[in-house]
């Protein structure tokens, strides 16, 4: 137990006051209605989290090497199959088959991929050629794939960044990441510049015909359509774009005080929304500039402490775990945040720790407990390799 | 890693600013932008002011209307609109069978659904006006209808029933004026007609304004039913009391003279214009026009052939007849005529191709202006009228406010018409006859007045040729009394001939019957003041139409004039038998009568 009196406490720290700000809004947004479930989520947030919390310290006492050599594989096995399930067995919510009993397997298999990617990438002498890239490709494309076929396409857009993010740290075939980086932004703007140019069409039957050759399901295309015009249909699609933004605007600096924020006391955020992917728009407007930014510092402060770790760390596969984890988590952060505030369009991401949503706390809890597990295990005797 | 720490800093410091921007820089328009989704701004009407006559009886008063109300946030809880109204239309179903009153006809879904759309936070009205055993019933049940209340709402009463509905008018529900961008408003009461519509914003008071919070459905949010929901920004204010200068024993009276008939009357004071009394018959009671004037009730006046719902006093334009005589001889009188002057009337006037029979057929014989006026003799006025012409008559009758509006605070105001050459060009293109202008010295032809403009000339004739412009607000206290608008240019002397006349006309002649009542027995009932009159048959119409209305302008006492009016009954027998008695009724009920 001595060994956990050098974990990195700046990071447990951060993490702590984030999941203490998710209780705190998670139940400000659930008493915007007389509905028990509601009222108690904050309690089961914080059920979770202390779940949560005990799986971190476990974690972090075992070796990571241990835990990536033993379970990487096995996990990354269970959770296709659990993914696979899902798409069989999953309860149909809001359009799309993604739970699995209680759980969300396309959380779980975050964590597994990139446990997976660490641990094959991570090892002494791993390929780092044409022949590794297509077998890191091959490793990523299942669980992207089974995700997309739930479908949720949030996830999928974080895990791509995610993995590619760690193959570029071990500089597995710089070209291909290139491209696929360069495919990834042209395909990207080619999908808004069409949505833009269909925006700008008057006529209606010509819009029609250039949005079906998107290859997009129909929501999806509406949200792209918001992102680029926001005064469009403001009671349907662009409701919750226009109401998070009116949430956060009209917090000003100090907030309205907890509990206060008309929008959700209004109905105008529904708690469905309040305290899942738009929970940050409750923390805006409650908090004010004040508890948005103080937010976005405790994230920082978590993404900075971690890449401090992986630093100094001076084993690949830490290095890779450490980077995968802080680049998933940096990707729901700013996803989630730019998505509230209309910097990206609208995609079903939740806010790390703060959004009600227990499978992602539970296996980010583990994830971070794996990055202390990193700062715990100094790697004595393979001080020599160094990528990066 | 220090290329990956560069990105995420970098990345959340986009976020920062972007989050500085919204929250900080642009916070107003944020602020201003939610406020206009979440409030709304409702109206709330002051109370309506009374209508009192002269003596502050009360003619027009706002009473309580016990209303019971559904409010929709109540039953927000059931989803969807469709889903809200049927639960409503439930309850109201069931309230229904325990207040024993039939669910009012208007209170349809769709009325529902489309109060749900687009008044959420205003209270829906079920029942109107309900009494004191309903109310009961209803208290004892509150408590199984959650989102029922009962409520008292201002309905305006008029407590003397149809007593002069023409002038006050009535009124109706509407929204309150106001400049400010508004969502609703609880409804106004808004004169529509009369004198409610004339003083509307007198009586009206000032509208205040309440700002209520809504939820993103448009209702009350019931998580906020404390203060915080509902801000009142400024309270109304009650309108003030309009103070008349009607008489309502005197307008009784002139109302009672014209139960039956089509017909009007003006009452004024001779010595300031003020109208004591102004009826017009048939009437109407603008009770029925509350709490709504229905498109049946309303359809049922205004087809009804004797248009009650038209102000024969003000609006009904007749030929004045012989009541037109007395301006004629002051018309006369001024340019010098001889008053003594004979003129032989044989029971028929010619000129040219002018034929005109005198009432009496066998003729007055010599006669001259006094007598002709006591005998209201055709044929001497129509020689009067020809020797002093056209211009003179419409001079002088001009003078007296003939062919042109009185001015008076009212609505609807018809200017009659003073036709002389000019005017008979343009309409109709005829040239003006020699002809004509005897048909004017008698009151035919093309002349027409309304009620109220003989009873200002009258009024002029009463008090020595002052005329006043006839009002129905009373002056404020303090102020002086009014002036007059001009007088009319003729000696005293002159004046004082035809005042002379027209007691004689009352005493002896066609007006024998404004001073007296004959009973049955032949006894005189002499009215308790001495009085002026003069009486006019007019003869409208040709052929089949052909008809007569009676005319009476008299005014009392005779030495200090206090009152002077004008009546005209449709289709009556004569002025002397049918308008002379009611006048005499008018003025008895001032004066009374002396006992024989």
């Amino acid at each position: 137990m001595k060994k956990l009196l050098h974990m990195d406490f700046l990071l447990l720290a951060a993490m702590i006051g984030l999941v203490a700000i998710g209780v705190v809004f998670i139940r400000s947004a659930g008493a915007a209605r007389q509905i028990a479930a509601l009222h108690s989520a904050w309690r089961a947030h914080a059920a979770t989290a202390a779940l949560g919390l005990g799986l971190y310290v476990a974690l972090a006492m075992v070796d990571y090497r241990k835990v990536l050599k033993w379970a990487a594989w096995p996990c990354f096995a269970a959770a296709l199959l659990m993914l696979c399930a899902v798409l069989v067995f999953g309860d149909k919510v809001y359009g799309g088959r993604r739970w699995l009993w209680f759980f969300q397997p396309s959380e779980i298999a975050k964590l597994a991929t990139i446990a997976l990617v660490a641990q094959l990438f991570g090892r002494e002498g791993a390929r780092t050629d044409f022949k590794g890239f297509l077998a890191a490709l091959a490793i990523l494309s299942v669980p992207v794939a089974l995700i997309l076929a739930e479908p949720d396409l949030g996830t999928a857009l974080v895990l791509v960044p995610t993995i590619l993010t760690m193959l570029c740290a071990v500089r597995v075939w710089m070209k291909g990441l290139v491209t696929i980086l360069l495919a990834g932004l042209i395909s990207a703007g080619a999908l808004l510049g069409a949505v833009s140019a269909a925006e700008r069409q008057s006529d209606p039957a010509r819009r029609e015909a250039i949005l079906s050759h998107i290859p997009l399901r129909p929501h999806q295309i509406r949200r792209l359509r918001v992102f680029l015009n926001p005064e469009l249909d403001p009671s349907g699609s662009g409701w919750n774009l226009r109401q998070a933004k009116l949430s956060i605007g009209s917090g000003s600096i100090y907030g309205k005080g907890l509990g206060k924020g008309d929008q959700k006391l209004l109905g105008y955020l529904p708690p469905s929304v309040s305290m899942n992917d738009f929970i940050f728009a409750v923390v805006a407007e409650e908090a004010g500039f004040r508890g948005s930014a103080v937010t976005l510092a405790l994230f920082l402060v978590m993404l900075l402490s971690s890449l401090r770790i992986g630093a100094a760390c001076g084993d690949d596969r830490g290095r890779l775990l450490v980077a995968g984890v802080a680049t998933l988590f940096f990707c729901h952060v700013y996803v989630n945040v730019a998505m509230s505030i209309g910097l990206m369009p609208i995609t079903g991401l939740p806010l790390p720790f703060i959004s009600a949503g227990k499978t992602f706390l539970v296996v980010l809890m583990a994830a971070f407990g794996l990055v202390q597990s990193v700062a715990l295990h100094p790697a004595d005797q393979h001080a020599a390799a160094t990528p990066n | 890693m220090l290329f990956l720490g560069a990105a995420f800093t970098l990345g959340m410091a986009v976020l920062a600013v972007e989050l500085w921007r919204l929250q900080v820089v642009d916070v107003a328009d944020f602020k201003e932008n939610q406020r206009r989704q979440n409030t709304r701004t409702i109206l709330i009407p002051g109370m309506r002011g009374r209508i009192l006559d002269r003596s502050g009886r009360v003619l027009a008063d706002s009473r309580p209307s016990r209303v019971v109300v559904c409010r929709l946030e109540s039953f927000a809880g059931k989803g969807g609109v469709s889903n809200i109204a049927c639960g409503v239309e439930a309850a109201i179903d069931r309230l229904s069978s325990v207040l024993r009153l039939p669910r009012p006809p208007s209170l349809t879904r769709e009325r529902i659904v489309r109060h749900l759309r687009e008044s959420g936070v205003l209270p829906l009205d079920t029942w109107r006006d309900l009494d004191d055993v309903t109310l009961a019933r209803f208290a004892e049940h509150a408590e199984e209808f959650p989102g029922f209340d009962e409520i008292v709402r201002a309905e305006r009463i008029y407590p003397f029933g149809s007593l002069a509905a023409h002038i006050l008018g009535y009124v109706g529900h509407d929204r309150p004026e106001h400049d400010a961008a508004i969502h609703f408003w609880e409804p106004e009461l808004k004169g529509r007609a009369g004198l409610e519509a004339r003083y509307d914003g007198y009586l009206a008071g000032a509208t205040g304004e309440k700002r209520v919070v809504v939820d993103s459905r448009g209702f009350k949010p019931q998580i906020l039913r404390d203060a915080t929901g509902e801000a009142q920004m400024s309270p109304p204010a009650d309108g003030l009391d309009l103070r008349l200068t009607l008489d309502a024993p005197l307008q009784h009276a002139l109302e009672r003279q014209l139960k039956g008939v089509c017909g009007a009357g003006v009452v004024l004071d001779p010595r300031t214009g003020a109208v004591l009394a102004i009826a017009s018959s048939p009437t109407f009671n603008p009770n029925d026009f509350i709490p709504v004037l229905t498109s049946e009730k309303y359809r049922a006046l205004a087809d009804d052939p004797s248009h009650p719902l038209l102000n024969r006093a003000i609006s009904g334009t007749y030929a004045p007849g012989s009541t037109f005589k007395p301006i004629t001889a002051i018309a006369a009188l001024d340019v010098g005529a001889d008053p003594e002057a004979e003129y032989d009337c044989r029971g028929v006037f010619t000129l040219g191709a002018f034929r005109l029979h005198c009432w009496d057929r066998y003729g007055h014989g010599a006669i001259s202006l006094d007598r002709a006026l006591k005998e209201s003799c055709n044929t001497y006025f129509c020689n009067l009228g020809r020797l002093v012409g056209t211009n003179a008559m419409v001079r002088t009758a001009r003078e007296f406010g003939i062919g042109a509006k009185t001015g008076i605070d009212l609505g609807g105001e018809a200017p009659g018409v003073l036709p002389d050459a000019e005017w008979k060009l343009s309409h109709g293109g005829d040239p003006w006859y020699p002809g004509d202008t005897c048909q004017m010295a008698i009151g035919q032809g093309m002349l027409l007045v309304t009620p109220l403009q003989m009873a200002v000339a009258c009024a002029a004739l009463a008090n020595g040729g002052c005329v006043y412009q006839p009002y129905l607000r009373e002056r404020d206290f303090g102020m002086p009394p009014p002036a007059p608008l001009r007088r009319i240019h003729c000696a005293a002397g002159d004046f004082e001939r035809v005042r002379r006349g027209m007691l004689a006309v009352a005493r002896e002649g066609t007006g024998k019957r404004v001073l007296f009542r004959y009973g049955e027995g032949r006894e005189r009932h002499r009215l308790g003041a001495t009085c002026a009159a003069k009486t006019g048959t007019a003869e409208v119409g040709t052929g089949e139409t052909k008809r007569k209305n009676a005319w009476v302008i008299a005014f009392a006492p005779y030495e200090q004039p206090t009152i002077a009016l004008a009546i005209i009954v449709e289709r009556g027998e004569s002025g002397g038998l049918t308008a002379a008695p009611k006048a005499h009724e008018v003025l008895a009920s001032r004066f009374g009568e002396d006992v024989p």
